[in-house]
């Protein structure tokens, strides 16, 4: 199973407050809000928390599948300067992320060895987001594949009406987007 | 407070998150934040707190976990307005 969310951090600027009163507190577990208020760059902090929280929730929706809004559920540890782990109700999910100047990805995995097929890619404004980034995923597939959503918003590969034994992921924010996808 | 009242407030609520105009027009109870209106998920918690200040409410985290409908945020107001 896998996970995948990417934030563009200039969008997030905008889009956001994470000063306002009441949006740490709620989404945040007191660790990760000592980190955030104790970082170097607040707001870069909170959101790769925000986007493992995100990377998991996805995985945690596939296996579970249901819907439900708990940010502050899902607690973030930061292992490395690209590994995390995220633990919700004991179940503990295996985090890769990258952080460049214009946006952050994380993956989320059951398995911490798990062999993913990702990429993350510049949109342009004009275009459906949600469009270009399942065509930039479906390259890797056969012209007959087609990416279809279940009722609890989990994206499943189809070939010619036939469920694909593949885990995927897509997310995509402001200017950006990406996916991962790996065997099951 | 009427439902038709309590939905005009909602929509007051929402609109600077919405990204899809069409379900925001055709908004009804049965409309979800995510799905429907592409609400992006981090300004979820924006609706929220947007809820507790315009309704003079507390949102605990058990009632924020249901809060991805129309219904779901009509029904946690209720209860929180007559608690």
């Amino acid at each position: 199973m896998i996970g995948n969310d990417i934030v563009d951090l200039e969008l997030a600027k905008t889009q956001s407050n994470w000063q306002r009163k009441g949006f740490l507190e709620k989404q945040f577990t007191a660790d990760e809000q000592k980190s955030i208020l104790n970082s170097e760059n607040p707001f870069l902090q909170v959101w790769l928390f925000w986007s493992m929280k995100e990377a998991a929730y996805k995985c945690y929706v596939q296996e579970f599948q249901k819907r439900f809004f708990a940010p502050k559920k899902f607690s973030c540890k930061i292992l490395s300067k690209s590994e995390g782990i995220v633990e919700i109700e004991n179940y503990l999910y295996y985090i890769k992320f990258s952080i460049s100047e214009y946006y952050i990805q994380s993956f989320a995995f059951k398995n911490k060895n798990s062999k993913m097929v990702s990429d993350s890619f510049f949109i342009e404004e004009k275009v459906s987001k949600t469009k270009a980034t399942n065509q930039q995923m479906l390259s890797y597939f056969s012209d007959d594949v087609v990416v279809q959503k279940n009722e609890f918003g989990v994206p499943f590969l189809y070939q010619q009406e036939k469920k694909l034994p593949i885990s995927v992921s897509t997310s995509h924010h402001g200017n950006y987007g990406g996916f991962a996808f790996l065997n099951t | 407070m009427t439902k038709e009242e309590l939905i005009i407030k909602l929509k007051a609520i929402v609109k600077p998150y919405i990204q899809d105009e069409e379900a925001f027009k055709n908004l009804t109870e049965e409309t979800d934040f995510i799905n429907d209106l592409k609400i992006n998920s981090a300004n979820l918690v924006d609706v929220i707190l947007d809820v507790e200040d315009e309704f003079n409410i507390e949102i605990d985290n058990d009632s924020m976990e249901k809060m991805l409908s129309v219904k779901a945020a009509m029904q946690i107001i209720e209860e929180k307005l007559s608690a």
